[in-house]
């Protein structure tokens, strides 16, 4: 337990001084301003650059605030899911690179602290990241158009949390079981968009499945998900979450042989 | 059409986008090896808006 606390403050201390806890909640923010801002002067800016004949009258109706929630939850499942990955992928992987590892392997290192405490502090970036940037969209629709029901938003936006929680757990394994941080980044992605590719294709019956959760957060703002089949998302979830862990801290351990001196 | 409620509502979206680029400035003058030379992630730093400094953050520290 000192141990992990220990090595807690200075994944802390890492990531305050590389600045993550900084530009990656920007980040997110910024993206959950620009959805709804964008669409707001969306008749101005089709004005501005043109395309359209003299006199011509736009009348676009105004969105809906719930599909602006889950527009910005698709800009996080993009751009922010990309940026958290590229941030992380080298928590484990670059550490036996760039010497910090040489330190630590030296010392009597409990392997399950190490691992943990980089998951702790990259999943507390995450969700700060992910709930700053909602609030900041919820914000901004509700000030431009009207307000979702914050109940709605709440659940969504937890839904949601589960999902980035497990996308981080991903990374971390990626990084520990991979030579560099580039490979693990690309084993992520390519994870990721090759299970999202099999389950639009063969998936509209598994409704259990950690990818369904996206589609689960955006049902909270429309009639609510089937609470059975949520439940057992969310069971499933965890379950991939600790095996992904366990894994990551077995390989954690396999890899040290790999540290550079 | 720059009325009060626009300058109002694109301010914070100003502000963040500054903050963002002044910490990857601060990180760049800090850092004795970046991931090429220092001119030219300054550049991209301060000309291209939001990506520039989410490429130095994720690029040019040599983080990984």
């Amino acid at each position: 337990m000192k141990q992990f606390s220990a090595l807690l403050l200075k994944e802390w201390r890492e990531n305050l001084r590389n600045y993550k806890i900084f530009w990656i909640p920007i980040v997110f923010i910024l993206l959950g301003i620009t959805e709804p801002l964008s669409n707001y002067y969306l008749p101005q800016i089709l004005d501005a650059t043109g395309g359209l004949p003299e006199g011509a009258v736009i009348e676009l109706p105004d969105p809906e605030p719930e599909q602006l929630m889950v527009a910005v939850m698709g800009q996080f499942q993009l751009i922010g899911m990309l940026v958290l990955v590229l941030a992380y992928m080298g928590s484990i992987a670059g550490e036996r690179r760039n010497g910090t590892a040489t330190l630590l392997y030296v010392r009597p290192l409990s392997y399950v602290s190490y691992f943990l405490s980089k998951w702790l502090m990259a999943s507390a970036v995450a969700l700060l990241s992910v709930w700053a940037g909602f609030l900041a969209g919820y914000y901004y629709t509700a000030v431009l158009f009207s307000a979702v029901p914050f109940g709605e938003f709440l659940a969504f936006a937890a839904t949601y949390s589960v999902w980035i929680v497990l996308v981080v757990t991903l990374v971390l394994f990626a990084s520990a079981s991979m030579p560099n941080g580039g490979l693990a980044a690309g084993l992520t992605l390519a994870a990721l968009l090759i299970l999202q590719l099999i389950h639009s294709l063969f998936g509209s019956q598994w409704d259990w499945s950690p990818f369904r959760l996206p589609n689960y957060a955006a049902s909270f703002l429309d009639i609510g998900p089937d609470a059975v089949a949520l439940a057992w998302t969310l069971a499933l979830s965890l379950v991939c979450l600790l095996i992904l862990a366990t894994m990551g801290i077995w390989f954690a351990k396999r890899n040290r042989a790999k540290t550079k001196v | 059409m720059l009325d009060e409620r626009t300058i109002l509502l694109v301010l914070p979206i100003l502000v963040l986008q500054l903050a963002l680029m002044i910490f990857a400035i601060v990180d760049l003058i800090r850092n004795p090896n970046p991931n090429g030379p220092k001119w030219m992630w300054a550049a991209i730093i301060v000309l291209l808006n939001l990506i520039g400094p989410i490429l130095y953050f994720v690029i040019g520290r040599r983080n990984y």
